[in-house]
C-alpha cells in the first residue's frame, strides 16, 4: 500500500484538492493546466461574454491534430493513390468515413469559429490596450487556419479539390510583380500536378501545423501575461467612476519606482530586478471579490465546452459524410468551378475585377484586421463609446459575408448570377 | 449552477462515447458482410458431414480484392459476387452466381470493372454498382458490355462482337476522320473521339446521336447519315472501346485475336501462295495447304511455323519470326482455307494496275480514310446540310475543275475555307473545309487532287451537245 502511496506522490506532489493551497497547486504545479491562472474572475468566464469560441476553437484543432495523424496513415500523397486512398477510407478502412469526416467538419468548424472568435473580441473591444498585439497574433492564426484549409482542401484528389486550388491559386496569381511567382512557387509548376499535391501536403501536416502550434502558443501566453480574459462590457467602470484602487503598484500620480544602481557585491532575485508598474489590468475591489479558484470553476467550463465540440462534430461524421467528386481531370473543368467557400468572397470580387478582387481585397482586409489596435486609439471599450468602429467593423462583416453567400449560391456556369432554388440543365457539359 | 454544469460534462462524456459505439457499429456491419454469410450458408448446404458443414460456417468475413496493375485498377466486387468463379455455383442466386463463358477471362486476372463497368473500390451496392453521384462510370447495360472487348481487342475481329468490326469499318469509311481526330490523326470540326469511351457518355445517348445527332445534342453541326439501327449500335460500340487507357502489357497483348480473318489477312501478306497451294490452286514448290489442319496436330502445325527445318531437316521453307498469336491465326485460316480463298488471294496479286491508276486508287484512299468522304460523299456528290453556307449544303466535288486550277484545289485542301455565307449576317456555317497541310503530306494531298481530276464530269461538253 505504501509503495502505492509513493508512486501516486512521486506523480501528483500537490496538497488535497480540498484545501485552496492544493487548489492553487494543481494549476502551478502541472505543466499543461499552468498556463491557467491559478485563480479567475467569475464574470470573465461567462458564456455570453465570450461564448467560448476561443476554447472550441482551440479544441476543434485538437481533433484536426488527432485525426489528422490518424488520417496520415492511410494517405499517399502522390496522385491517382490519394484519391484511390480516400475511395479506401470510405469503402475499408474500419471507421474511415467517420474520421475524414470528423477532419473535414472540423476545419470547417474551425474556419468559421476562428473568424467568430475575431468578431467577438472586437466587439467586446478586447484588442485594446495591453492586448493589441495579441490581436495581431490574431489574425496571424487566422491567415494559418485559412492556409490549413487550403492546403488540406486539394489532398482529397477529386475535381472538387483540384478545381477550387486551381482558382483559388488563381486568385492569388494576380498580385503583381510577385502574383505569378508566389503561385508557382506553391504548385511546383504552372499547373496543380503531382509537384503542388506534395508541396499541399507538407505545408498541411508539418509547415503550417508547426507554425500555428508556434502562434498558439504566444496568443496564449499573451493571454495570460495581458491580464487574462478581458473584462465583460457589462462589468466595465462607469466612464467617470472614482479613481480606481489599484493592488501592487504605485498611484498613478506617484513616481515611478526608480531601481536603485546594481551592486557588484550582491546577488539579485527576480522580483529585485523586475520594477515598475504591472501590466495587468487595474482591479477594482468588486472584481477581487469575484474571483475564484480555476479549479473547478473555470476547469468544468472548459471541460463541457470541450464536449459540446467533440459530440457536436462527432454527430455531424456520423450522419453527414465528408463529400468526395470524382477523380481530379484537368481536362474537364466544371462550370462553374470554384474556391472553397471561405475565398468565394474573393472570387466574386475578381470576377468583377481581378486586379480588386486578387490583390486589393485581400491585401487591404489583412492590413486593416492587422492595424486596428494600433488605428483604433479611443482607449474605451464600452460599445457607446466606439459606435463608429462598431459600424465600420459590422460593414466589413457583412460584405464578406454577402459576397461569401452570393459566390456560393448564387452563382451558376459561366458565373451568372442564378438563384440557388433554379436547376440548370447541362451546365457542366 | 456548479453541479449542472458537473452533471453535463458527464451526460456530454457519455453522449460521445455512445457516438463513438454508434460509429464503430456502423463500420461493422456493411452489407458485404451479410452477403458473406448468405454465401457461406449456400456452401455449407451443399456440404456432406456436419464438420466441414461447421467449418464453412466459420469461416471470417473479409474483404475479397483483386489488385489490376496492368489494368490501374483494384476490384472488390468478389467480395460480394463470391461465386462468380465457382461453376458449382452455375444455379446460385445473385450476387453468388457463377459467371459463364469467360473463357480466358478469369475474374482474378481481369478484375470485373473492365468489362462490366462501375467502381470496383466500392464495398457496397449502390457504389459498387457506380449508380451514385460523382461516379461516372456506373455498370454497363447488357447490351453493351460487349463493346468493353475492343479495349483491348482493338485490332482485327472480335469472335461474337460483329459491332466493334463493323463499327470500326463504318468509321474509317464514312469519312469520320472529316471532322474527328482518332489517335491523332483527323479534322478539328468535331470533337477529338480518341478516348471517347472514357469520357462515360451514356450508351444510349451516343445511339440516339448516331441516329439523329441533334435529337440529344442540339445545334450539332454533325450531319445526318442516315444510319441504320444496327450501324448505330456498332458505332456506339466502337466508341465504347475507346478509352486511349494504358492497359498494360499482359492485357494489350493481345490487340489481335488470333482468327481466320487475321491468319488469311497474314497468309496473303506473307505471300504463303508464291510457294504453296489450297486444293491445286497456287504455286507447286510446297505441299498443298488444304486439309493440312487434319494431317497434323495444331502443335505440330505451329513448330513447323516456328522453325521448318526443325520438323523436316533441309526444308527450303523460311523462318517467318511469327509471334505466336500470328501463328495460331495462320492455323486456324488453314482451317477453313479453301481453293477458293487462295483463287481470290491470287487474282488481287495478279492484277495488273498502271502506275498512275496506282496513284488514283491511293488517293482515292485518302479521300476516304481522312474522312473527306464524310461531308463530300463516297461518290464526291456532297450535299450535307450546312446552313448558311451558299446553296445551304456542302458542294459536290464533281465540277471543280471547272472553276479552279489543280493548283487552286490543292491550296485549299492545304490551308482550309470558310464558305461564303448566303446572308453575311447570320451565323456562320457550322461546317467548313479544315486545314489539312499539317496532317497530310503533300504528297497525299497531290494524290487526292489527282484522284478528283479523275472523276471530274465534263459539264462543258456535255453543254455543247
Amino acid at each position: 500500500m505504501n509503495l502505492f502511496r509513493e508512486i501516486w506522490q512521486s506523480i501528483v506532489r500537490r496538497d488535497p484538492l480540498s484545501t485552496d493551497k492544493g487548489k492553487s497547486e494543481l494549476v502551478f504545479l502541472n505543466v499543461w493546466l499552468h498556463i491557467h491562472p491559478a485563480k479567475v474572475k467569475k464574470e470573465n468566464m461567462k458564456f455570453r461574454h465570450s461564448f467560448y469560441l476561443g476554447f472550441i476553437t482551440f479544441f476543434l484543432f485538437l481533433i484536426l491534430v488527432t485525426t489528422g495523424i490518424v488520417l496520415m496513415v492511410y494517405y499517399r500523397p502522390f496522385p491517382p493513390q490519394a484519391y484511390q486512398d480516400m475511395k479506401d477510407l470510405e469503402f475499408v478502412v474500419f471507421m474511415g468515413p467517420f474520421l475524414r469526416g470528423m477532419h473535414r467538419w472540423a476545419a470547417h468548424g474551425m474556419v468559421v469559429c476562428v473568424f467568430l472568435h475575431m468578431c467577438r473580441v472586437f466587439y467586446t473591444g478586447s484588442y485594446k490596450k495591453p492586448r493589441q498585439f495579441n490581436w495581431v497574433v490574431g489574425v496571424f492564426l487566422f491567415l494559418l487556419t485559412l492556409g490549413l484549409s487550403f492546403t488540406g482542401y486539394l489532398l482529397p484528389w477529386d475535381q472538387l479539390a483540384y478545381w477550387a486550388i486551381t482558382v483559388g491559386s488563381n486568385i492569388g496569381s494576380y498580385a503583381p510583380l510577385v502574383g505569378g511567382q508566389l503561385r508557382e512557387w506553391l504548385l511546383g509548376g504552372h499547373s496543380v500536378g503531382e509537384a503542388a499535391l506534395v508541396r499541399f501536403y507538407v505545408l498541411h501536416v508539418a509547415v503550417l501545423p508547426a507554425a500555428m502550434i508556434l502562434f498558439t502558443i504566444v496568443h496564449f501566453w499573451r493571454v495570460r501575461k495581458d491580464g487574462g480574459l478581458s473584462r465583460p462590457i457589462w462589468k466595465l467602470a462607469p466612464p467617470k467612476a472614482a479613481p480606481l484602487v489599484t493592488i501592487g503598484a504605485p498611484a498613478a500620480s506617484a513616481a515611478p519606482l526608480k531601481a536603485s544602481a546594481a551592486s557588484s557585491t550582491k546577488t539579485y532575485g527576480l522580483m529585485e530586478v523586475v520594477t515598475g508598474k504591472p501590466i495587468f489590468e487595474t482591479i477594482t475591489p468588486e472584481e477581487e471579490e469575484d474571483t475564484v479558484f480555476s479549479y473547478p470553476y473555470a476547469f468544468v467550463r472548459e471541460a463541457v465546452a470541450l464536449m459540446v465540440t467533440v459530440t457536436g462534430i462527432m454527430m455531424m461524421s456520423l450522419f453527414f459524410h465528408a463529400p468526395l467528386e470524382e477523380l481530379a481531370n484537368p481536362a474537364k473543368t466544371p462550370n462553374p468551378a470554384k474556391a472553397p467557400w471561405y475565398f468565394l468572397g474573393l472570387q466574386e470580387l475578381v470576377s468583377h475585377s481581378a486586379m480588386l478582387g486578387g490583390v486589393v481585397a485581400p491585401a487591404l482586409m489583412v492590413l486593416a484586421l492587422l492595424a486596428i489596435p494600433y488605428i483604433d486609439r479611443n482607449p474605451s471599450r464600452r460599445p457607446s463609446d466606439r459606435k463608429w468602429a462598431i459600424w465600420l467593423f459590422t460593414l466589413f462583416v457583412v460584405i464578406n459575408l454577402v459576397l461569401i453567400v452570393v459566390g456560393t449560391f448564387f452563382r451558376g456556369p459561366g458565373w451568372a448570377l442564378v438563384p440557388p432554388w433554379v436547376h440548370v440543365v447541362g451546365g457542366a457539359e | 449552477m456548479e453541479r449542472r454544469l458537473q452533471q453535463t460534462f458527464f451526460a456530454l462524456s457519455i453522449l460521445a462515447l455512445a457516438l463513438i459505439v454508434a460509429a464503430a457499429w456502423q463500420a461493422n456491419t456493411p452489407s458485404w458482410k451479410t452477403f458473406q454469410h448468405n454465401y457461406l450458408q449456400l456452401e455449407a448446404q451443399a456440404e456432406p458431414n456436419a464438420i466441414t458443414k461447421a467449418a464453412v460456417l466459420a469461416t471470417p468475413p473479409e474483404i475479397h480484392q483483386v489488385m489490376l496493375t496492368g489494368l490501374q485498377r483494384v476490384d472488390r466486387c468478389t467480395t460480394c459476387h463470391l461465386g462468380v468463379e465457382d461453376p458449382t455455383m452455375k444455379d446460385a442466386p445473385e450476387p453468388f452466381r457463377y459467371h459463364q463463358g469467360l473463357g480466358p477471362h478469369i475474374p482474378s486476372k481481369f478484375g470485373c470493372t473492365i468489362c462490366h463497368g462501375g467502381q470496383g473500390l466500392a464495398t457496397d451496392t449502390a457504389g459498387a454498382h457506380g449508380n451514385v453521384e460523382f461516379w461516372p462510370n456506373p455498370l454497363l447495360a447488357k447490351d453493351y458490355i460487349r463493346a468493353s472487348c475492343g479495349r483491348c481487342h482493338k485490332e482485327g475481329e472480335v469472335p461474337g462482337v460483329p459491332e466493334l468490326t463493323e463499327g470500326r469499318h463504318l468509321f474509317e469509311t464514312q469519312g469520320c476522320r472529316g471532322c474527328h481526330k482518332l489517335n491523332g490523326v483527323g479534322g478539328s470540326i468535331g470533337p477529338d473521339l480518341t478516348s471517347e469511351g472514357a469520357n462515360h457518355r451514356a450508351p444510349e445517348w451516343l445511339e440516339k446521336h448516331f441516329l439523329t445527332p441533334n435529337a440529344v445534342s442540339a445545334g450539332s453541326a454533325m450531319p445526318n447519315f442516315h444510319f441504320t439501327k444496327d450501324q448505330a449500335r456498332a458505332l456506339t460500340y466502337y466508341m465504347l472501346s475507346l478509352t486511349s487507357e494504358d492497359m498494360g502489357s499482359f492485357y494489350s497483348s493481345v490487340r489481335l485475336i488470333p482468327g481466320p480473318v487475321y491468319g488469311r489477312q497474314l497468309f496473303d501478306e506473307k505471300n504463303c501462295i508464291a510457294c504453296h497451294n489450297i486444293g491445286g490452286v497456287g504455286a507447286k514448290t510446297g505441299p498443298d495447304l488444304l486439309g493440312v489442319t487434319g494431317k497434323h496436330s495444331p502443335e505440330w502445325l505451329d513448330e513447323q511455323l516456328v522453325n521448318p527445318e526443325l520438323v523436316y531437316p533441309g526444308s527450303s521453307m523460311p523462318v517467318y519470326d511469327l509471334d505466336v498469336n500470328s501463328r495460331k491465326a495462320l492455323i486456324a485460316f488453314l482451317t477453313t482455307a479453301t481453293a477458293e480463298d487462295a483463287q481470290l488471294i491470287l487474282s488481287k496479286k495478279t492484277r495488273s494496275l498502271t502506275p498512275a491508276d496506282i496513284a488514283i486508287e491511293a488517293g482515292k484512299q485518302d479521300f476516304a480514310r481522312f474522312g473527306c468522304v464524310g461531308c463530300h460523299g463516297t461518290e464526291l456528290q456532297g450535299g450535307v446540310p450546312n446552313p448558311n453556307a451558299q446553296g445551304g449544303e456542302v458542294p459536290s466535288l464533281l465540277h471543280v475543275s471547272d472553276d479552279y486550277t489543280k493548283d487552286e484545289v490543292i491550296a485549299v485542301i492545304r490551308n482550309g475555307r470558310v464558305p461564303p455565307m448566303d446572308n453575311p449576317a447570320g451565323a456562320a456555317p457550322p461546317l467548313y473545309m479544315p486545314a489539312w497541310k499539317h496532317v497530310l503530306s503533300d504528297e497525299d494531298i497531290n494524290r487526292i487532287a489527282d484522284y478528283l481530276w479523275s472523276k471530274q464530269q465534263k459539264k462543258a461538253s456535255a453543254d455543247a451537245w
